[in-house]
């Protein structure tokens, strides 16, 4: 095992750093599909009898996404080819490479981090307005995946493909069908949020 | 049920909630390492195996230039052949081993055409000598995809920042 490691590693070396961005950045959009999909799922009523399972899980897939995210930008501060500052990685505009697509990516880090953490701070907010806040999630998610369609590596193969349409797709069409059916019944808006006041947070 | 009964079947099943709970978090957690493992083993095999999308985009580049450059090598300059060729090699293995997108390419492109440039200056005063530094450079580039590319981008990488200024300056202390 110890060796099969360090043939990885001696033959990745110099690429350790791009690889590793890469694949935390795909396991990134993996995640933070499936777990919008939970969590339309979990707003849209689809899964009434494992609400409380699926809550967690919803949890736990978007932490696993922050984490991931995390690695993504990080690593790629020791790649040395593009050798981005960190201004570049964390601040819009600032990237001199693919900047628009860059700053796409940099804005639903920090939309996906903000709002995924802002769980934590639910007591705070208020549970109306977090709800509120985090449907924006979805445009975070909507926003990484034009980032790693625009400007991912991997972005025209077919294996990425296939794996970002299984769990991506979905995921698109749950969302889809919730502004249909939003922006179609005036009165559910207003429903859902008397509906979260009184029921639970998430 | 008694008070303490009631209490005992509450307390079992906030376990139970709990370790349902924590089972959930466990099995993310496995999901998500399993799946950056396999991702990475993928971009690695594909990178390892000459197939990576950046790399061979770059080399594609680089591939079309010279054949550019082995049709319309007949022009006539001077110039000290044996080092030209030489340090246009180096300029295009760092060029391959590019590690990035488009700008990457784009520099390997610009390398490759100044190497262009000297190799068909080599071609003049030793056309034994450059037909086989071009079929070298052909070989590496071919070979990339089965020695694998992490060598080659190894020996890249190395260079990676000198990349670009290298070749330019070998034109400039060619003209």
């Amino acid at each position: 095992m110890s060796a099969l490691t360090a043939t990885i590693a001696t033959a990745v070396g110099p690429h350790l750093y791009w690889i590793t961005s890469r694949a935390a950045g795909t396991a990134a959009l993996l995640l933070s599909s499936v777990s919008v999909c939970v969590g339309l799922s979990i707003g849209s009523r689809l899964a009434r009898g494992r609400l409380g399972e699926l809550r967690i899980a919803h949890e736990a897939l978007s932490l696993a996404t922050i984490a991931t995210l995390l690695v993504h930008v990080f690593t790629l501060l020791g790649d040395g080819f593009l050798h981005p500052s960190v201004a570049a990685l964390t601040l819009p505009f600032v990237s001199g490479y693919e900047t628009l697509w860059t700053t796409i990516g940099v804005v639903a880090f920090w939309a996906m981090l903000a709002l995924g953490l802002s769980y934590y701070a639910r007591g705070r907010i208020g549970a109306q307005r977090w709800r509120m806040l985090h449907r924006f999630t979805a445009l975070a998610w909507v926003l990484g995946l034009a980032h790693s369609l625009g400007e991912g590596t991997d972005a025209g193969q077919a294996w990425f493909l296939v794996m970002v349409a299984i769990v991506a797709l979905p995921a698109l069409v749950l969302l889809l069908g919730r502004w249909i059916k939003r922006s179609s019944t005036p009165g559910v808006q207003a429903g859902a949020v008397r509906a979260s006041t009184v029921g639970p947070a998430r | 049920m008694t008070k303490r009964e009631a209490r005992a079947l509450a307390s079992d099943r906030r376990e139970h909630l709990r370790r349902r709970a924590r089972r959930i978090r466990r099995s993310v957690a496995a999901v998500t390492a399993a799946l950056f493992t396999t991702v990475f083993l993928v971009v690695y095999v594909q990178l390892a195996s000459g197939h990576d999308p950046a790399l061979s985009a770059s080399s594609k580049a680089r591939q079309t230039s010279v054949s550019h450059k082995s049709t319309g090598s007949t022009s006539t300059s001077k110039s000290t052949s044996g080092e030209a060729s030489g340090k246009s090699t180096s300029g295009e293995a760092s060029g391959s081993s590019a590690t990035g997108g488009s700008s990457e390419t784009g520099s390997a492109e610009s390398s490759a055409t100044e190497s262009g440039s000297t190799e068909s200056s080599a071609t003049e005063s030793g056309s034994a000598e450059s037909s086989s530094d071009a079929d070298e450079t052909s070989a590496t580039e071919s070979g990339s995809g089965e020695s694998g590319g992490g060598e080659s981008s190894s020996a890249g990488s190395g260079s990676e920042g000198s990349s670009s200024s290298e070749p330019s300056s070998v034109t400039t202390s060619q003209s």
